[in-house]
């Protein structure tokens, strides 16, 4: 990983106890807006305590820089680091910030997506204030529409909460708090890798907070994240591999904790009392796009699929591709099952890692799709009980997991 | 063997619960309002609570979360007539919930999910 990196600083800051930090590449266009919101939420709220709002850049070449220095924030001290020219990732940019942030000896750290057009100050509070109060790690619960965020609903929730026991609904939501202290553990872990160093960083970061025993609450924002949502059914880039991938390998780092982990618990909720929930935006499906990715990778893979899964799987993934499209149903805990021998597989290598995530996206693309299907009629807050429901089935698939992985 | 604390402020269903979780083995301690109920379960220190949602005068929904901040992991689990409180995002603090029968099937198969989940210290 990189130890060098670029730095302005320009009122010369050398110590704060609050650190509010926005991650980006390229955002020129839309740093501005949190940027300015970060700001006012620092005055208003942290007003008695030293403060600074940092930018860390991926040498972005379209003026984020300028855009995060240009934006409205009063009085507040900005810092923008960025890493080498050429060297990407989110991941990256939070190496930078874990070494900032320990260098200015800050105690509570914020951090909001850089492209965040429902952020208020209020998310600066309830974000930081959990920080100043025992709380080690801050996630964030805000209402997001049933098909926004299917990775987290289908692989990052019920995986985390099924492995390590602790139920953290959005635990690569982008925006979070951490203490200081937990930054120097980040800086010490061993499980850095080159899937965290991009966007394995979110996921990353939730699990060492939760095998670490830091104490973790979620805040709740009131606003609905709204940002740049996606379809479902669209290209997954590589931040599905890098996300499961980093899943995967923490399992192998973590086994000791969480074998020995069962059921799962809820955690401390903070801010509410914000009145009206307000609605996220609908996110677009393409069901078309999301059978056809199914059927089609299933062929491209088919020479993966029987390293990967046991054969009474490998039957049943058989069972669902030839259903016909009307009835097409991805049971959950099939799907479970999927998952935690993907995960033993992964530990074995049996196929080489990269081959082996690719060719989950189909089955995912097909769970996904039974997802769709199954929560269409339901209100997002059914979809909520939907997705609780399929975490318990995880739950209870773990002994399977258990036997799998020490077979 | 475990300690509960049934809060709920109907004379019969406390009067319920405690006959029937004792019969299960379990050591029971009542309550009768959200009154006070933060220095009830600092001096019982019971294992979990089995709360009520909707008392005459208090929330369980606010309680939860006052006992959320005070004891972090403290197993609660709601107990109702009506599932439309799901629809309260503060419900999610809590461990399970139940709707209120005089079966006790389910409240005693979550009591003893809850006092099961084990979390490496």
């Amino acid at each position: 990983m990189p130890d060098d990196h670029y730095e302005e600083n320009p009122l010369n800051i050398s110590e704060a106890e609050m650190v509010v930090a926005i991650p980006s590449y390229r955002e020129a266009e839309l740093i501005g807006y949190p940027a300015s919101q970060a700001a006012l939420g620092l005055k208003q709220y942290f007003g008695d305590k030293k403060y600074v709002l940092i930018n860390c850049d991926n040498d972005s070449d379209d003026g984020t820089k300028e855009a995060f220095f240009a934006a409205d924030t009063g009085d507040v001290p900005q810092i923008y680091i960025s890493t080498p020219p050429g060297v990407r990732g989110k991941g990256n940019n939070f190496r930078n910030l874990f070494r900032k942030v320990v260098e200015l000896g800050a105690r509570a750290v914020v951090v909001v997506d850089a492209d965040l057009k429902s952020i208020t100050p209020r998310w600066i509070k309830h974000l930081g204030e959990p920080l100043f109060n025992d709380f080690g790690y801050v996630a964030p619960l805000y209402v997001r529409h049933k098909y926004d965020g299917t990775i987290t609903n289908s692989i990052a929730y019920p995986l985390t909460r099924a492995l390590y026991g602790r139920r953290v609904r959005q635990p690569i939501g982008g925006d979070f708090g951490f203490s200081g202290e937990l930054a120097r553990i980040y800086l010490a872990a061993t499980s850095w890798t080159e899937a965290v160093s991009q966007f394995g960083i979110d996921i990353w970061m939730t699990t060492l907070a939760m095998n670490n025993n830091i104490p973790i609450c979620q805040a709740y924002m009131g606003r609905p994240k709204i940002h740049k949502p996606k379809d479902p059914g669209s290209d997954l880039g590589p931040m599905f591999s890098q996300v499961v991938g980093t899943i995967f390998d923490l399992m192998v780092h973590s086994t000791g904790y969480w074998m020995r982990v069962k059921w799962s618990k809820p955690t401390a909720i903070y801010g509410f009392g914000l009145g009206e929930v307000e609605m996220p935006p609908p996110v677009k499906v393409t069901e078309d796009a999301l059978v056809a990715k199914f059927h089609d990778g299933l062929k491209q893979y088919q020479e993966v699929y029987p390293l990967a899964v046991s054969e009474p799987l490998l039957i049943k993934l058989r069972e669902i591709s030839e259903m016909p499209m009307e009835h097409f149903d991805f049971p959950t805990q099939l799907w479970a099952k999927v998952l935690y021998d993907y995960a033993c597989a992964y530990k074995t290598q049996v196929v080489e890692a990269d081959e082996l995530l690719a060719s989950l996206i189909p089955l995912y693309f097909g769970k996904t799709l039974s997802y769709v299907r199954k929560t269409a009629s339901m209100s997002v807050q059914q979809a909520e009980e939907f997705i609780d429901n399929e975490c318990v089935v995880f739950e209870e698939t773990k002994p399977y997991l258990l036997e799998r992985w020490s077979a | 063997m475990p300690k509960l604390l049934i809060v709920d402020d109907e004379e019969h269903i406390r009067f319920l619960y405690a006959e029937e979780l004792a019969d299960e083995g379990y050591e029971v301690v009542t309550h009768d309002s959200g009154d006070q109920l933060l220095e009830m379960i600092e001096a019982e220190k019971p294992d979990l609570v089995v709360l009520d949602i909707k008392m005459v005068d208090y929330n369980g929904l606010d309680l939860l979360q006052d006992i959320r901040n005070k004891h972090y992991d403290l197993p609660v689990i709601l107990c109702t007539a009506y599932d439309t409180f799901k629809e309260d995002m503060k419900s999610i603090a809590a461990d399970f919930y139940v709707i209120k029968s005089f079966d006790l099937t389910e409240l005693k198969n979550k009591i003893k999910m809850a006092l099961e989940t084990a979390m490496p210290q």
